[in-house]
């Protein structure tokens, strides 16, 4: 059965031409060989290596450490500098995040003892589940025609797990964090498909193989300019980045769902929002920016597309980050009114754009 | 919406009792028998400040909210009882840090009063310009912390970096960046050479020319403004009702200043404006104290540039420096009761000190201080407002527990 793994794995490997003398070497070598056929079998790679797990962890890393970095950069501060200071701090969330592991994690007398604990765990599978179908170039999870529906599908499931645990911490501030959260969710969620619908429409498939092969020429921020638009308000909003960050005001709800929870557990809850935006901008990216497609390097082979379309989403994800010291926070019903407004308006408009340019390509 | 009346027993959350709510168990029973829940805001709560707001919401509109001070209450009138007046100084300034110069001159004037002292012109200018770098200070800070309620960190950070310009004045004419106990009976400490003026003068314009900046990333930012316009909306009719106090009162549209109203110092001698809006919500509020800051600016320059000559210090007491305890350890105050009116950075200061006529220390001081006197009006800015506006109301009325709880 082993043996019938291994062949499974070597036929269907990851080639990069710069390390493959090292990837020789090491196929000869019993049991190496067979982990190192399971790390380079593309869907394995995708989903755990690029653009899967392994980076979302180096992305994690260096995002909480550049938004600090630029947004104290605005307020005329130095931002994290101390730990590993050759490097200018850069490992801040490292240390952060070894603070939260070690440190006490409380389950207070009121809150659904099962619910409290497992939710924060429960809440990466619908994270992890559209890594798995968003392909990058040859390196791909699950190979399907409606990748971009099911991301869509997945991402929509996010907001339930937040409600639960706003649920399960039994808190007035919990409870009403979980009840904007809810607010914010219908108010998003029907912009965000209906943009995502008129690019679909656009490329005439929900396959991301033919949304990257469309825009070959002109990337898709340019034929649906709107509907670029309301994604990355949308994307905003999602993600509760300031000015939406309404579901977890610190100020006025002190982390609204997230209220009761510390240690690990906060750890993880903390950097829902960060995956969250990193699945998103890995869509944006598809859909409008041209999606792996890039200068091609003979030396790295399979691996070049992964890396297009990971730099892509770290500079869009940059970019995003500025907001946070330029915007205040909006009220949960000024938000909702303007997203059944006239981001619903725009959203169609989108879409009538969308058929239309569809139509014509 | 239609309203449905449920009659069964309601059994309020334990801790509603034991967290000693100045509320009757009636009233908690009522609220949750209603369509309607108590939210808590504080102590601990990073939108409370150092106070519990009992919050009564129905969905996300305030009911009523009933607040709680007193969770830094310092006994500060009361230590007063025991220390000379003199010691006396330090102690008053403490209740507003950021604001000390405008308390510690309310109560100096309090004995200057008492005692029939002249204070020299040199002195007044001196005083007038520690005032107002205080109220700058003060203004800077509320604006700071209105920001970073409604979750802009920037416009927390800008004014917090202005403000160390203030302070800087601070140290170069005091020596402290703020709590400076300068003001004296009779004047002022030391004099102030024309050198550290002439700083503090280049100084005003630095502060101007970075709140340029300040304006453009928050003053001016949609989101601030959608925050704050239209929220909290008290007329000029219910700011009266309310005795709501200073920039607050001003922002109403009642054109009432301390400073013009029973002039002190040298207010009367420059000439500046009252600062007036006529919306009385949340942004004619925090827009009353910007334009403020660049009136008090203004005040500053003219006091350093038409700054008279002469004593520091009144002729009555003589040179302070090296017998500063000889002159002042001693001081009795003649029999009576000595009120003065200070127009402190948030509003109308009231200190009354009662003496005996014989103790060298106070019979009574009483100090009303103006986030006690807008308390009121606070609160019923809040009815009917959203949740979410309770922290843009909060940091529109600049309300800093430890001033009013004294």
């Amino acid at each position: 059965m082993i043996s019938t793994l291994f062949e499974i794995f070597k036929s269907n490997m990851v080639q990069i031409p710069l390390i493959q003398p090292i990837i020789d070497y090491l196929m000869q070598i019993p049991l190496i060989n067979f982990i190192v056929a399971l790390i380079l079998w593309r869907p394995f790679f995708a989903v755990v290596i690029i653009p899967g797990l392994t980076v979302l962890l180096l992305y994690l890393l260096y995002i909480v450490w550049f938004e600090r970095k630029l947004t104290a950069r605005v307020q005329w501060r130095v931002g994290p500098l101390e730990v590993a200071r050759p490097i200018r701090g850069a490992i801040q969330a490292l240390a952060d995040g070894l603070r939260y592991f070690f440190q006490e994690a409380i389950v207070h007398k009121e809150a659904h003892r099962p619910y409290f604990v497992q939710l924060p765990i429960l809440a990466f599978i619908p994270i992890l589940l559209p890594i798995a179908f968003i392909p990058a170039g040859n390196v791909v999870g699950i190979k399907s025609p409606y990748a971009v529906q099911l991301v869509v599908a997945f991402l929509a499931l996010i907001p339930i797990t937040i409600i639960a645990i706003g649920w399960a911490s039994n808190n007035r501030f919990a409870f009403i964090g979980s009840v904007r959260e809810a607010l914010i969710y219908v108010s998003y969620e029907i912009p965000f498909i209906i943009a995502v619908s008129s690019m679909i429409y656009l490329y005439g498939s929900g396959d991301p193989y033919v949304a990257v092969e469309k825009q070959s020429i002109v990337p898709g921020a340019i034929m649906n300019p709107i509907a670029f638009l309301v994604f990355i308000i949308a994307m905003l909003m999602a993600t509760s980045r300031l000015p939406f960050e309404i579901p977890e005001a610190d100020q006025e709800i002190a982390f609204g769902p997230f209220v009761e929870y510390s240690g690990m557990l906060f750890g993880l809850v903390m950097v829902l929002a960060y995956e969250k935006l990193y699945v998103m901008a890995l869509l944006f990216v598809i859909l409008f920016l041209g999606g792996w497609s890039g200068f091609y390097c003979e030396l790295l082979g399979d691996l070049n597309a992964p890396l297009w379309l990971f730099i892509k989403t770290i500079i869009v994800i940059s970019i995003l980050a500025i907001v946070r010291s330029m915007y205040a926070r909006y009220r949960i019903d000024q938000a909702v009114r303007y997203s059944f407004s006239w981001l619903i308006a725009l959203s169609i408009v989108a879409l009538v754009i969308g058929i239309a340019v569809g139509w014509i390509v | 919406m239609k309203e449905f009346h449920l009659d069964i027993p309601v059994e309020p959350p334990k801790e509603l009792e034991s967290l000693f709510l100045p509320i009757p168990r009636e009233y908690v029973e009522d609220t949750y028998r209603k369509d309607e829940f108590l939210v808590l805001v504080g102590p601990q709560h990073p939108g409370s400040g150092h106070m519990r707001l009992i919050v009564r919401v129905k969905g996300d509109i305030i009911q009523e909210v009933i607040p709680d001070p007193g969770y830094v209450h310092r006994c500060v009138e009361k230590i007063a009882e025991n220390r000379l007046y003199i010691q006396n100084i330090p102690l008053v300034e403490r209740p507003s840090i950021m604001d000390s110069a405008n308390f510690n001159l309310g109560y100096v004037r309090a004995i200057e009063a008492a005692m029939d002292i002249e204070v020299p012109e040199r002195a007044k200018f001196i005083r007038t310009i520690l005032a107002e770098l205080c109220r700058i200070g003060t203004h800077l800070y509320d604006a700071a912390i209105l920001a970073v309620f409604i979750g802009h960190t920037t416009g927390f950070m800008y004014p917090f970096g202005i403000r160390e310009l203030i302070c800087e004045s601070l140290v170069r004419m005091t020596g402290a960046r703020f709590t400076s106990s300068f003001i004296v009976p009779g004047g002022v400490r030391r004099d102030v050479d024309e050198k550290t003026l002439r700083w503090v003068y280049d100084a005003t314009f630095a502060i101007e020319k970075r709140l340029k900046s300040f304006e453009r990333i928050f003053i001016k930012n949609p989101t601030v403004i959608a925050r704050l316009r239209d929220v909290g909306v008290l007329s000029k009719e219910e700011a009266i009702k309310f005795g709501v106090v200073g920039p607050f009162l001003r922002a109403s549209g009642v054109e009432y200043d301390t400073r013009v109203v029973e002039p002190y110092e040298a207010y009367e001698e420059l000439t500046w404006d009252i600062v007036t809006a006529d919306e009385g919500d949340g942004y004619a509020r925090f827009m009353v104290r910007v334009n403020e800051v660049s009136q008090s600016l203004s005040i500053i320059r003219q006091c350093i540039t038409s700054m008279p000559d002469g004593s520091y210090i009144s002729e009555q007491i003589g040179e302070v420096r090296g017998n500063f305890f000889d002159k002042f350890a001693d001081i009795v105050l003649p029999a009576g009761e000595y009120t003065t009116l200070t127009e402190a950075a948030r509003g109308t200061l009231l200190f009354t000190i009662v003496s005996d006529g014989e103790s060298n220390v106070p019979y009574r001081m009483r100090i009303v201080s103006p986030g006690w006197l807008y308390l009121r009006g606070f609160m019923e800015a809040l009815k009917g407002e959203r949740l979410a506006d309770l922290q843009a109301i909060y940091g529109s009325f600049g309300y800093f527990p430890p001033e009013a709880d004294r």
